[in-house]
């Protein structure tokens, strides 16, 4: 599937998006689509006319860095997009402590009630942890398997 | 913990050895040190951490880290894992009887004390472990072990991209190069992507870097790094790197800087890839040099005027190292040898292999010994194309 360089009315929807989300302002770089509403941030120094020449004559297979899914809720942050982001991300943040924290990199749900519903940023001191889904009862977790704790790997 | 074989070294691998290090000592303390696995080394990610900051969250897990390169504080080695709590100490005692039951349950009791005064062996044992444990109780002294398997790869501040395990010769060529934001750069066999996360973080996420791979398998793997690592300024292709060289100049891309890290018979991998030893042979050596060349002839053929190159791999095989940058000397006189400084300790480039000379300007380049610094062999020359 080619990459798709969004224009500037579709980035703009992308950021309104976040902005009511998060609190996100700017997105700084070129937003970009390859599969089921996977975005892309590349903020390397080549215009959309570049990017089509590319494509053409590299076929590339991945600009930039994957930083979050269009979901029919919204935009889901990924790990990295919430750590590109995380200077702008002003609200929807939820804050773990060690030992939630410890859960959600292994990749389970936790069991609590956020009081709201919708997508929130994880949040543990100084680490930003990608983005989770708040139902009345829990957090949905979307870690990646690539990137989870396995419990045996926890040493205190 | 189970500890694998190390294979035995092919005679004719032996006997190139012998030709490289003369010296007698020096080839014993080479072949000792290929007995003795490599320091777990690695590189903080200061695209998201700096090092003081992840230096800190480590030691605070009791690791000890070790800053090895004065001028790149990013570097850092983690020698061990400090254990001072009585819980451990406990189970250090705890583990010691679990194995006396075990032996005691499973070892046929009659015929070992024909051999041995088995009640004795036990008793033995027992005093020695609670002298050892009282002993550390009394003086409260912290023991220096290894990470338990697993740590290092998947700790979460691995699985959050804050470092990058990666073996310290292999951070020589970006060391040499010294890439500057704003520049295009590529990375001609980019994977794993251990150099390209390196570029990205000396660019600050800057200029563009094009990764290439041409095996789909390690493509998936160098993806996965630059995703964990948050490269922004990157573009991964998939193409033999001689066919994306001509893309490039039909494109007009012209880079800045290129990296040749090329394929290789990895002889200087020996201490983590026990692999080698068995795949090892002259055939591969000759058939990789040749493929090396044509590499080297297309990355040159696209670097920018007044441009850089680092042309490097992981053998000691002069065929594979000086021969193809003296092949470069002799057909590319726009190409010239730059000197290279490195933190560590490093030999100049060969003049002479076998029956082949070489010219004298290749003792610019830098062959990096595992026995020299404590690390993996390498080889890396820089060479600057003039105007």
């Amino acid at each position: 599937m080619p990459i798709k360089v969004f224009n500037k009315k579709e980035k703009e929807k992308i950021l309104k998006s976040l902005n009511e989300q998060f609190g996100i302002r700017e997105i700084s770089g070129l937003v970009l689509q390859r599969g089921e509403g996977r975005l892309f941030l590349f903020q390397g120094d080549f215009n959309t006319g570049q990017f089509f020449e590319f494509e053409k004559k590299l076929w590339l297979e991945r600009a930039g860095v994957y930083f979050g899914k269009i979901e029919k809720d919204g935009i889901r942050l990924s790990i990295e997009g919430s750590q590109i982001l995380k200077d702008q991300i002003t609200k929807n943040i939820f804050e773990l402590d060690e030992e939630q924290a410890e859960k959600w990199m292994c990749g389970q749900e936790l069991l609590i009630k956020v009081g709201q519903k919708g997508f929130i940023i994880m949040k543990c001191g100084e680490d930003f942890l990608g983005t989770g889904k708040a139902s009345e009862e829990k957090i949905g977790n979307y870690i990646p398997k690539n990137r989870r704790l396995k419990s045996r790997d926890v040493v205190r | 913990m189970k500890t694998k074989k190390i294979p035995e070294m092919k005679p004719a691998f032996l006997e190139r050895m012998k030709l490289l290090l003369p010296d007698e000592k020096d080839l014993q303390s080479y072949l000792d040190i290929l007995k003795v696995k490599p320091v777990k080394s690695f590189r903080c990610n200061t695209l998201k951490i700096s090092p003081e900051n992840l230096k800190k969250r480590l030691e605070a897990k009791r690791w000890k880290i070790f800053q090895p390169w004065e001028n790149y504080p990013e570097v850092m080695i983690v020698e061990g894992k400090y254990v001072r709590s009585c819980a451990q100490i406990d189970k250090l005692a705890t583990d010691s009887v679990k194995s006396l039951v075990e032996i005691n349950n499973t070892t046929n009791k009659k015929s070992l004390k024909e051999e041995l005064p088995f009640n004795k062996v036990l008793v033995k044992k027992s005093d020695s472990v609670d002298f050892e444990v009282n002993q550390l109780r009394a003086k409260g002294e912290q023991i220096l072990q290894d990470l338990e398997p697993g740590e290092f790869g998947r700790s979460l501040e691995h699985l959050l991209g804050y470092y990058y395990i990666q073996e310290l010769a292999s951070m020589l060529p970006i060391v040499a190069l010294k890439p500057n934001e704003d520049e295009i750069f590529l990375d001609l066999c980019a994977a794993p992507g251990s150099k390209t996360t390196q570029v990205v973080a000396e660019m600050k996420n800057t200029g563009n870097v094009f990764a290439n791979e041409v095996s789909l398998g390690r493509l998936r793997i160098l993806a996965s790094n630059l995703e964990r690592c948050g490269t922004t300024n990157t573009l991964i292709t998939k193409k033999d790197g001689i066919i994306l060289c001509k893309r490039f100049k039909e494109l007009g891309i012209f880079p800045d800087k290129i990296l040749v890290d090329a394929p290789c018979s990895g002889e200087g991998t020996l201490r983590s890839s026990y692999q080698t030893y068995l795949m090892w042979n002259e055939k591969t050596i000759k058939r990789l040099s040749k493929i090396q060349k044509k590499l080297v002839e297309s990355a040159i053929e696209i670097l920018k005027s007044g441009g850089e190159m680092i042309y490097s791999t992981c053998t000691h095989a002069p065929e594979e190292n000086e021969e193809v940058v003296n092949w470069v000397l002799e057909n590319f006189p726009e190409m010239k040898l730059e000197n290279i400084e490195l933190p560590i300790k490093t030999r100049p480039g060969l003049t002479k292999w076998q029956d082949k000379e070489f010219s004298s300007e290749l003792k610019k380049c830098a062959r990096v010994y595992p026995h020299d610094n404590d690390t993996e062999g390498f080889f890396v020359a820089k060479l600057k194309k003039c105007q």
